[in-house]
């Protein structure tokens, strides 16, 4: 019986890790840019500075 | 540089008698907030005007400069009404939007970690009658420990929200929301403590989780909406380049160039102002522009020394020394800027409707509570409790505040993105509904500018040298006709003492022989013998002929041609459902050969402006829905005649323009998806009103009769906003897709 109270507060302790590790992840803007950084691999140039479009026909 | 004053710069457009100034609202969650601005900027002396549009969180105002009351105190008064004011352009903007975007993330996302937490302790006590009083309590105390965090962290707005409409006295969404949480949570915070009675800690955070999701998912909506339109806002330069009469350099706000400035425009940098490029540059400098901000149109476009180049455009090519033609608020972009803002400043009756409904609906759940209350109270008090909290929960008013305007938000942008402007507030829902659409023939159905149509040569001769021959006259030449040769142009040809005699020609000596371009008559007095008639004719007005001295050469025709696209414009119209009218100035020759080329049966030429309006009214009394497009440069009056019209956007014409929508691409290709998004959204707004309808209908009698628990009222809530949120959301997310 008395384990209950040790798994029900190490669940506690499970949460408030979560929420600060989501609190921590937000601030230091891991969730900013979602769909750029997966494509970073692909370009040839890290270093490259902000490039006109290329023309397109969008 | 503080808030104030950064507004002032950029958005201060008419300086003087007039102020006038747009900025966002940080907070703004219901159209209650709306109202409270409005209220509390308008109590300020010498205010005229306050709009506040709740969809995208701006707010604009017009006061008398002379008065009492300047920007500081209305930045004041928004703040003392509880809102943040940030500047509607430049980096902090974003940054507004980072900070608020992060904010609700951490909301949404404490929400959800906490809501399965406490589900997973309390869900234990579902149904089991054989867990002892200890464990019941340990799980209890869990769920309150969870619980209140996420009610006081993520729950927040709607809290504060609901504190702020109190304050004011006032009946916003966010009343009968905060009344059920706390009705939910503080009674069990007191039974938990006691150690009896029912505890809804799960429904709570459930609750919560639903309405933080329902908010985040509504806040991207609104910011996808505002990118599109502030991109163009955000990105005209606050400072320029200019050059001073001695040569010398200085920095200048943009909003200090005068017609007749020059400035530099360096390589990457965006043109502050409508201008020309300096006429003493070397004839070999060409400017190269890409104007995609304002037409969308992203192939760059070349300027020669002379040219305009319109205020927006992104400089893909070298630095350029330009000459302003124009101040920044009479610049093309200020008037889109201002087009767009007007747009929002008119909220559309469909969402003035939504809000004086959404506040009659708080009310009319307030007094249902309190019924149910009493009439419980009367009949078994123990129930009482939770058929009122279930009432208070249940009951959905987000279809009525939030979705509409999102609706409109969304479907505005997909519209810009396709280089639809929509300028009046109820455009879309107009363009909705139209099953006519009556087309101007000149300027709209065919190019604004003109070509050469077809060439009469003598026997035997080539088109291609003659052409360049006529293009190198016409070269330098300011006459509308010239631009018809410019493609025909050849650098090696090249025409000595050109001279422009007005109503004949021009003349010119190209390789020694003197050529003249104009009328039959002009053209053929080079030679000592009269024109020969047999190729020529007699000479037509619209024809130009080319001679020298060994007579004439060639004879032009010059008009405009049919837009490329359209033809299929017309035909996807008509997919559509809608009768195709072509209505034109024009003679009867030319608009039937339009109308048969566009396969188009109703063709109506020679028409004066004023038969033209006559014509649009008497559809419109036999019950049509009209939709008018034209070149919006002459046209104003029969624009304003239509349900809903349209006019190409194309030069200086933008700002005076009377009409609805404005197409900034180059041609009609995005007019069948604009009535398409239309109809979608106006057909999401209608469902959305339905089902909440529907849903409120059927469930709050019975939540009020005592047969939903407050989790299922909980629950019911939240995915009835989450659906009709993401309802919304599906105008923008087909969009992507081209």
């Amino acid at each position: 019986m008395s384990i209950a109270y040790l798994l029900v507060s190490l669940g506690l302790g499970v949460l408030v890790f979560a929420v600060w590790a989501l609190f921590w992840a937000v601030d230091s803007g891991q969730f900013d840019d979602l769909e750029s950084q997966g494509s970073a691999i692909l370009e040839d140039d890290p270093a490259a500075p902000h490039r006109p479009e290329p023309p397109s026909g969008q | 540089m503080n808030v104030s004053e950064s507004l002032h710069a950029r958005w201060s457009l008419d300086s003087g008698e007039h102020e006038h100034v747009v900025f966002r609202v940080e907070g703004i969650h219901c159209t209650g907030c709306a109202r409270n601005i409005e209220r509390a900027v308008h109590a300020l002396p010498d205010i005229e005007r306050v709009r506040v549009d709740s969809a995208a969180a701006r707010v604009s105002v017009d006061w008398l400069g002379a008065g009492a009351s300047g920007l500081p105190q209305i930045l004041a008064a928004v703040e003392r009404a509880g809102f943040r004011v940030v500047p509607l352009a430049g980096d902090a903007a974003t940054d507004a939007y980072q900070k608020e975007r992060h904010a609700a993330l951490k909301r949404f996302g404490l929400a959800s970690l906490g809501m399965m937490q406490a589900m997973m302790y309390l869900a234990a006590l579902y149904g089991a009658s054989d867990i002892d009083a200890a464990m019941t309590q340990l799980m209890r105390v869990a769920g309150m420990v969870i619980v209140t965090p996420v009610l006081f962290y993520s729950g927040a707005p709607f809290l504060g929200g609901a504190w702020r409409d109190l304050v004011r006295r006032r009946l916003g969404m966010d009343v009968p929301v905060a009344l059920a949480l706390l009705l939910a949570w503080l009674p069990s915070v007191v039974n938990t403590l006691r150690g009896t009675g029912e505890v809804y800690f799960d429904s709570v955070g459930m609750f919560i989780f639903f309405l933080s999701a329902g908010r985040f998912i509504e806040m991207g909506l609104r910011h996808r909406g505002l990118t599109s339109a502030e991109a163009l806002a955000r990105s005209l330069p606050a400072q320029v380049t200019r050059v001073r009469p001695d040569g010398g350099r200085e920095k200048a706000t943009a909003a200090a160039i005068a017609i007749g400035d020059r400035f530099i425009v360096p390589t990457g940098g965006i043109v502050a102002v409508d201008a020309q490029l300096a006429t003493d540059l070397p004839p070999e400098s060409i400017g190269l522009l890409d104007e995609s901000l304002i037409t969308g149109e992203s192939l760059a476009v070349t300027r020669r020394a002379g040219e305009a180049v319109r205020g927006g455009s992104l400089n893909v090519g070298g630095a350029l020394t330009l000459v302003a033609t124009a101040t920044v608020g009479d610049s093309t972009l200020a008037s889109i800027v201002g087009l767009l803002d007007r747009a929002q400043r008119e909220r559309p009756s469909i969402a003035r409707a939504a809000d004086a409904a959404a506040s009659w609906f708080v009310l009319v759940v307030l007094a249902l509570a309190a019924l149910t209350a009493t009439a419980w109270g009367l009949y078994d008090s123990t129930r009482a409790f939770g058929a009122v909290l279930a009432v208070l929960v249940v009951t959905c008013p987000c279809a009525l505040s939030l979705a509409t305007p999102a609706v409109l938000a969304a479907v505005t942008a997909r519209l810009a993105r396709m280089g639809v402007l929509v300028t009046h507030g109820d455009a879309i829902e107009r363009l909705a509904r139209i099953d006519t659409v009556v087309l101007d023939k000149t300027g709209t159905l065919t190019l604004p500018s003109t070509a050469i149509t077809d060439i009469k040569l003598p026997p035997n001769h080539e088109s291609q040298p003659v052409l360049a021959i006529a293009a190198a006259l016409e070269r330098g030449s300011l006459h509308p006709i010239a631009r018809a040769f410019v493609p025909h142009e050849e650098p090696t040809i090249c025409a000595q003492s050109v001279r422009e005699l007005s109503g004949e020609g021009v003349e010119g000596v190209i390789a020694g022989e003197t050529w003249r371009l104009g009328t039959f008559g002009f053209a053929g007095g080079l030679a000592s013998f009269p024109p020969s008639t047999a190729t020529f004719g007699n000479g037509v007005d619209s024809t130009l002929y080319l001679g020298n001295s060994a007579g004439l050469a060639a004879a032009f025709e010059v008009g405009a041609p049919l837009r490329p696209d359209a033809r299929d414009v017309i035909r996807e119209l008509r997919g559509l459902g809608l009768q195709i009218v072509i209505a034109s100035g024009d003679n009867e020759a030319g608009v039937r050969t339009t109308a048969r080329s566009l396969d188009v049966s109703r063709a109506h030429s020679r028409m004066s402006p004023q038969s033209k309006i006559d014509f649009v009214a008497g559809l419109r009394s036999q019950g049509h829905k009209v939709f008018m497009i034209g070149d919006g440069i002459n046209d104003g009056p029969v624009l304003a005649a239509a349900d809903v019209s349209c006019a190409m956007g194309e030069g200086s014409a933008v700002a005076q323009s009377a009409a609805d929508l404005l197409l900034l691409h180059d041609g009609l290709g995005s007019l069948p998806g604009a009535v398409t998004a239309a109809r979608q959204g106006m057909r999401v707004v209608r469902q959305n009103l339905a089902w909440a309808l529907g849903y409120n209908l059927m469930s709050v009698p019975l939540a009020a009769f005592g047969l939903v628990p407050p989790w299922l009222a909980a629950l019911g809530m939240s995915l009835s906003s989450l659906l009709v949120v993401l309802n919304a959301r599906r105008i923008g997310a087909e969009s992507r897709a081209p």
